[in-house]
């Protein structure tokens, strides 16, 4: 079990390290999609980088919801419990 | 009456505007109504192989990949039917320069999309390998069987088409990819989707280009199959040098995807792909 800060530090380490974001710009609020240019592909590539960290199979249509990084640490958060 | 005049002579421009005075040679009539009997014959014996003699040979083969190399391989032979039937009956002319590069295990062939038939020519000879297909052909009620029996992999959702084409290479099986994902456009620049990349840098063992143009340019996505052209046309197919793609592995996938596809869609303008 990881706590919410330690789900964020890990999908901003993730973030910085596949798409070489800045990290300033990954913030909770941040929209995968405008404001971090994220398209379909990558969210396939962030997915599989996440479940190999969290030991876990997923698949991207449990993020079909997700917008923001906030939904994505919901989520991950959501899924450790099950 | 003189505006009546004028009116005609204006048709009469416009008409000779869109059918210059080059004239149709080569049998066109012939031509026309051959192209339209080969596409019908291919339609129906699409359709045959898929209802009928793939499910056959489904059942006589319970073993899932023996049966995909089987259907692969009558598919393959249907495709090459055509392609002799439509050059061999001289509506088409084809030259196929380096195919015996194709068909490696773990290869990832990746070519532009002219023409409607360029898929017939790369199963047509390379007829092991599988191929990423529009999704809407796995609902198409001419094509389903076919594409469902030969196990060829959707392009549709993103997450399944990457993840099917990652276990087909990671499987020794050759795969092809349309990059562009539909056909391009006659006088446009190539536009490519990044998807190929992904997955060559995910899981090919090799990844060969293949470069085809077809001269003068029919069967494109702007053209309905009946506009052939005045003249017979020509395919050429040229199997380019594989690409390194250890090269690109030091980096992560999206990083890396992003800089092969990036020389890929060099690599492909510079070929003079682009139809005039």
């Amino acid at each position: 079990m990881k706590s919410r800060q330690e789900i964020f530090d890990i999908v901003r380490r993730s973030l910085v390290d596949l798409f070489e974001l800045e990290e300033p710009t990954v913030v909770p609020e941040a929209r995968f999609d405008d404001d971090l240019e994220i398209d379909s592909i990558d969210a396939v590539d962030l997915v599989d980088h996440l479940s190999r960290i969290f030991e876990r199979r997923v698949s991207p249509r449990d993020f079909r919801s997700v917008r923001t990084v906030n939904d994505l640490i919901d989520c991950i958060d959501r899924l450790q419990t099950q | 009456m003189r505006g009546r005049t004028d009116q005609l002579h204006a048709d009469a421009s416009e008409h000779f505007y869109e059918w210059p005075a080059v004239k149709r040679t080569d049998y066109y009539w012939l031509r026309l109504v051959g192209t339209g009997l080969w596409f019908l014959v291919f339609g129906l014996v699409t359709f045959v192989l898929g209802f009928l003699v793939l499910p056959l040979i489904r059942l006589v083969t319970p073993d899932r990949a023996r049966r995909r190399r089987r259907s692969r391989a009558l598919l393959g032979a249907g495709m090459r039917f055509f392609l002799h039937g439509v050059s061999g009956l001289r509506f088409i002319e084809y030259e196929f320069i380096g195919r015996e590069k194709l068909g490696r295990p773990g290869q990832l062939l990746v070519a532009n999309h002219p023409t409607l038939i360029d898929v017939c020519f790369l199963l047509g000879f390379a007829p092991t390998a599988t191929c990423i297909v529009k999704a809407g052909h796995f609902r198409n009620l001419i094509t389903r069987g076919a594409v469902t029996g030969a196990g060829y992999i959707p392009n549709a959702p993103t997450e399944d088409m990457i993840h099917a084409a990652e276990a087909a290479l990671r499987g020794g099986e050759t795969l092809l990819m349309f990059p562009e994902g539909t056909r391009s456009v006659p006088g446009k620049p190539l536009v490519m989707q990044r998807g190929a990349a992904n997955v060559a840098v995910r899981a090919a063992r090799v990844l060969t280009p293949v470069f085809i143009s077809c001269e003068p340019s029919t069967l494109s996505k702007n053209l309905p199959w009946y506009r052939i052209p005045r003249s017979r046309p020509k395919w050429t197919l040229r199997v380019g040098d594989d690409i390194d793609l250890e090269a690109y592995r030091d980096a992560p996938v999206p990083i890396a995807s992003r800089r092969l596809h990036a020389d890929l869609a060099g690599l492909f303008a510079g070929a003079n792909t682009v139809p005039d």
